[in-house]
């Protein structure tokens, strides 16, 4: 169906980009916060072991060991439909919670809906894209990982082709789909990702389907961007390498897993909480990676050649010093038109709002 | 000796009184033992759950929010169970008055019309009851077993609206994330009191209950309609036709479902996603039960059930208790209340060995 684009939606959405290209600061600080101060978090699958909520909950947990007596932590889990999100957000924020987190893109509406009616709570987003006086956002710069692994990947692969599964078809999954592509690439430039989504976070049940069918095709190589273990542990059992995210993911794919690239948090959680006890909190945008140590790349497999091993120190070396950048030019879409120049890259924006596949992606963005 | 159930000859008036009674006291007694295990203090526990969800006016706003669409659905549900209709489908005819609804919400929500709300009611009962439509027809017409054709149907629904959401609805500055723009506000029901979320879409609700009330106590249609679903043989002798009451018990179930998938989304939600039901299809189907079919029944079981899920959070958050235990006592609480209301139609003897 074809929609007219109204002017406040196109106002919406360049102020979105636009604070993501500046960095946005300056807003007004918040009420001075209460002294102990109860800090709600919300995560979208069960906490488990391992994965990208277990990440989250490490960011709760360095909270409760950094301020001891002066905060405590309430999480509840599994929250993924709107309607249970936007109750949570205010219940959280009307029991006395001075700062409330999201951990998922899934809740954007329900935080974004709930932020302007508590405007005394101070709202941190993870993956959020929209933030406002009173709602912060935090994002990791997955595709420095992704881009690593893949040049492991790009090494190991025989088939010269990898397998990626993603959660939902968004810019923040997309991107890393496309830099582990591009990452392999460097190695081989024939290398070609099959992609499939799951449009669900977390469906254990689903995402082996995936992986299997993955291996059936001939994809080697299998990256999984969800909160499960499932697609490490699925490749290893079918011998397909691994690659794993959020967690270190060696114990579910001892032989096969190449590397993960785990995410810290720890810095957020702390640092927020603790503007928010100083009465200093203000809403900001981060978005870091490699270099602000919020992306760390778990130890390579050890059936890596030590000369691969060496290239990938030196690589990640590079992304930290920002002489390296994953998406530099040229990078072509699927038809293969260019879409950045040799000598350029691809601008934060365009990054952050990607929604479209790198030349040897095999699939589409319609999940 | 051994204990025998046979059925009692006309259902116990003290036994439908005693029975909502016996099973909160028994969930109460499980539950403090529950929680005594658990090592939490039952009182506080049961407090948690029962009584400080509705502490707070956004507490009660939640509560009916919540209770609406269910009690609704369940309205719907009830007139085709009456019959001996069993529509395991109110999900997909939830799913597809939201569909329905959605594309008016979508295609005029950006302008200042008032009958666009209206209009995308009588969309959303459209939906429901066309989507209902098919296991009617196949059920009159070829015998089908509306059971297993209103389960399967559930599923293609919720693949049509993911197709829709991911496809050609979805919003084109909402960063591929499957889900529509967010629709204007002349296709949103007003907040009922500042800023909390239950909105002027309870009165539907309310509207309802009185029809059916209404239908069930003063119509003959309904008489027919049970007494088919209770005596299916003695209706046919008496002239009853078997198809009027598969027709009515589902649409009556669509009509209700599809309206409250159209409250769900000019309501709370805004927008359509691919999840727009938390499974109140399905619970709707434990509410009409617990209300025993009837419609000021059904209006407690959505309340009940509605506390429910909104104690369970709140143990959640209170008393960091984990998803898994809160579900188990509401399971409790519910297996308590319909396993004792199966003693108002039997009654158990003691037979002794041969």
């Amino acid at each position: 169906m074809a929609r007219n684009i109204s002017r406040r939606e196109a106002l919406k959405y360049s102020a979105a980009t636009g604070a993501m290209a500046t960095g946005l600061a300056g807003v007004p600080r918040l009420v001075a916060a209460a002294d102990p101060l109860k800090v709600g978090i919300v995560y979208v699958s069960p906490i488990s072991e391992i994965g990208w909520t277990k990440q989250h909950s490490l960011g709760a947990e360095a909270i409760a060991d950094t301020f001891g007596e002066r905060a405590s932590i309430t999480a509840i889990d599994n929250v993924w439909d709107p309607q249970a999100g936007e109750r949570v957000f205010a219940e959280l924020a009307s029991t006395g919670h001075g700062l409330v987190f999201g951990t998922s893109f899934s809740h954007s509406t329900p935080i974004q809906k709930t932020a302007p009616r508590f405007p005394d709570v101070a709202f941190e987003h993870c993956s959020g894209l929209k933030h406002s006086r009173n709602l912060g956002t935090f994002e990791a710069k997955y595709y420095e990982g992704t881009y690593l692994a893949g040049i492991a990947g790009g090494h190991v692969t025989e088939s010269k082709k990898l397998g990626f599964i993603g959660g939902f078809p968004i810019p923040d999954i997309v991107g890393p789909g496309n830099a582990m592509l591009l990452g392999a690439q460097s190695v081989d430039p024939s290398i070609t990702c099959s992609v499939i989504f799951l449009n669900s976070w977390f469906d254990p049940a689903k995402e082996k389907e995936a992986t299997a069918a993955l291996v059936a095709q001939g994809c080697d190589v299998i990256c999984s961007m969800t909160d499960t273990a499932t697609g490490v542990q699925v490749a290893e059992q079918n011998g397909a390498w691994s690659i794993g995210y959020a967690s270190d993911m060696r114990q579910f794919g001892p032989t096969k897993n190449l590397t993960s690239f785990m995410l810290d948090w720890t810095s957020v959680y702390v640092g927020a909480a603790r503007d928010v006890l100083d009465g200093t909190w203000t809403s900001k945008v981060r978005w870091q990676g490699v270099k602000e140590g919020v992306v760390t790349m778990s130890p390579y497999n050890d059936q890596l050649p030590a000369g691969v091993i060496d290239q990938l120190t030196v690589a990640e070396a590079a992304i930290k010093d920002g002489s390296l950048h994953p998406y530099r030019g040229e990078l072509r879409d699927q038809q293969g038109n260019v879409r950045v120049a040799e000598g350029s890259r691809l601008s934060d924006p365009d990054i952050r709002g990607f929604n479209w596949f790198v030349e040897g992606m095999v699939g589409n963005l319609e999940g | 000796m051994r204990l025998q159930f046979e059925p009692r000859p006309t259902p116990s008036l003290a036994a439908q009184v005693l029975a909502p009674i016996a099973a909160f006291a028994l969930t109460v007694v499980f539950g403090s033992i529950f929680f005594l295990v658990l090592d939490l203090d039952p009182f506080e526990t049961l407090h948690v759950f029962l009584v400080r969800p509705l502490s707070s006016a956004n507490g009660v706003s939640e509560w009916l929010l919540k209770a609406s669409p269910l009690i609704l659905i369940g309205l719907g549900l009830a007139i085709g169970f009456r019959a001996n209709v069993w529509n395991i489908g109110a999900e997909g005819m939830f799913i597809c008055g939201a569909i329905a609804a959605g594309w008016f919400a979508l295609a005029f929500g950006d302008g200042d019309h008032a009958w666009l709300l209206p209009l995308m009611a009588l969309a959303g009962i459209a939906g429901g009851m066309a989507w209902a439509s098919v296991p009617a027809f196949l059920k009159v017409r070829f015998g089908t077993n509306e059971i297993l054709v209103t389960l399967m149907l559930n599923y293609v629904a919720v693949l049509l609206l993911g197709y829709l959401v991911r496809g050609p609805w979805r919003d084109p500055f909402g960063f591929n994330f499957p889900q529509t723009a967010l629709f204007g506000p002349s296709a949103l029901f007003d907040p009922l009191v500042g800023v909390y979320r239950v909105n002027t879409s309870i009165f539907i609700t309310l509207v309802a209950v009185g029809i059916a009330w209404l239908f069930v106590q003063h119509t003959f249609t309904s008489y027919r309609m049970t007494v088919g679903g209770a005596a299916p043989a003695a209706a046919r002798f008496a002239g009853f036709r078997d198809s009027h009451s598969v027709w009515l018990g589902l649409l009556a179930g669509g009509g209700c479902a599809g309206l409250a998938g159209m409250m769900e989304v000019a309501g709370p939600l805004g927008q359509l996603t691919g999840h727009i039901s938390p499974g109140y299809g399905f619970a709707a189907i434990i509410v009409a039960f617990i209300g025993r079919l009837h419609p000021f029944g059904i209006v407690l079981g959505g309340l009940l059930l509605s506390l429910l899920y909104m104690g369970g959070e709140s143990a959640q958050i209170m008393l960091r208790l984990p998803a898994a235990l809160t579900r188990t006592f509401q399971g409790a609480l519910l297996f308590f209340l319909l396993a004792a209301d199966f003693l108002i139609y039997y009654r158990p003897r003691r037979v002794g060995r041969r």
